[in-house]
């Protein structure tokens, strides 16, 4: 009888702040991981922030860069692969070594991982980053979507 | 059968989903990638509801303590996690082509929503240290009111900081996507709410009755004593 004996009232009182603290734990450590990840390790510089804050990363020092690649910047086949990146307010050379992605192209916005060395932000990894924005490709003699 | 109906009516909805997803337009820029989205969106956003769900279910059960409130509340909580799931995964596999990567930590709004789905993992292996349906109540209740944080956090979390995961699509100020697009999205989206409510009304049946057989197993336990080895064969 003692074994199957769950009478509901009894521990009431005394599970719940053992109940609401440990909630609250796993919600304060949740936020300050979520902090950690978006705040203190910026996720990436614009080439604005790269270039207002270039002696704060000297060559060698990684961070990620995102942009878009500048329409004609771009010169196939060469290796590494050779192309500018910008946000409007700064453009910065790349070469990047890695094999892009897909649908990487130029006037893509791209995000790139890698240093600076010397004037040239050198990078052995891009992702390819797609906007909000979904639409239809315009079909020739078609109106409308 | 009420459930009966329900479950025909989401077989045949999802079936109008793929449809309307493998015939909508293909994304100007990422080709027929984009069709995972009718997919992937749906699953998300009644993946928010479920957990909405969970909350509103907890706090009824907090306030009454009718076990009906904590059953709608657990059967929310495992479909929001599958949704969860497959939003994740469906996810991934569009990042692979589309990105480039299936997964990155640095991103907010990846990384928030698998805190959220470990934290209803946990919510789910919480109601299991139990097998009485009062206790798994009273042990998750609270949680299951205070975790629905995490909705809003990870649907803004494009907002709130950078990240690789596109923002909001769907904005104060316009939808932006094609037409034939949004009609797709709308199909797959009522489709999937269909589908969560017959998982829903089916899961909150079977927590009926597994407190109905614990019930049972109960009385029948209190009335037969247990012999002691030494007594049967004395």
């Amino acid at each position: 009888m003692a074994e199957g004996d769950r009478s509901p009232g009894l521990m009431k009182t005394r599970r719940w702040p053992f109940l609401i603290s440990t909630g609250a734990a796993i919600l304060i450590a949740g936020f300050f991981l979520v902090q950690n990840i978006g705040n203190d390790l910026v996720y990436y510089l614009t080439p604005y922030e790269a270039v207002t804050q270039r002696p704060d990363f000297p060559d060698g020092r990684r961070f990620r860069l995102a942009g878009v690649v500048v329409e004609g910047s771009l010169q196939e086949g060469s290796d590494p692969l050779r192309f500018d990146l910008t946000d409007g307010a700064s453009t910065i050379a790349v070469l990047l070594t890695d094999t892009p992605p897909l649908l990487f192209d130029e006037d893509v916005n791209v995000l790139l991982d890698g240093a600076w060395q010397d004037d040239y932000y050198r990078a052995d990894g891009a992702l390819v980053s797609h906007d909000e924005n979904y639409q239809a490709p315009a079909v020739t003699g078609a109106s409308g979507s | 059968m009420k459930k009966k109906v329900l479950a025909i009516l989401t077989v045949l909805a999802l079936a109008a989903g793929l449809a309307t997803a493998f015939t909508s337009p293909p994304d100007v820029l990422q080709g027929d990638f984009v069709r995972i989205l009718y997919i992937h969106v749906p699953s998300a956003w009644l993946a928010f509801l479920a957990f909405g769900v969970t909350a509103a279910g907890s706090i009824g059960w907090l306030f009454t303590h009718r076990m009906g409130w904590d059953r709608v509340a657990e059967a929310s909580a495992e479909t929001g996690v599958l949704f969860t799931a497959v939003a994740l995964a469906t996810g991934m596999i569009w990042g692979k082509p589309v990105w480039g990567t299936y997964w990155d930590w640095g991103d907010a709004r990846l990384a928030t929503t698998a805190l959220m789905f470990f934290v209803y993992l946990g919510y789910l292996a919480l109601r299991r240290t139990t097998s009485d349906p009062y206790r798994q109540a009273r042990r998750s209740s609270v949680l299951g009111a205070v975790a629905v944080v995490q909705v809003p956090l990870v649907y803004f979390s494009v907002k709130l900081w950078r990240t690789l995961h596109q923002g909001l699509t769907i904005r104060p100020d316009g939808i932006q996507m094609d037409g034939a697009m949004i009609t797709a999205l709308l199909v797959n989206l009522g489709a999937f709410t269909l589908l969560y409510l017959t998982l829903v009304s089916f899961r909150t049946e079977l927590a009926g009755l597994e407190e109905a057989a614990h019930d049972s197993e109960a009385s029948v336990r209190s009335r037969v004593t247990v012999p002691r080895l030494g007594e049967v064969e004395a």
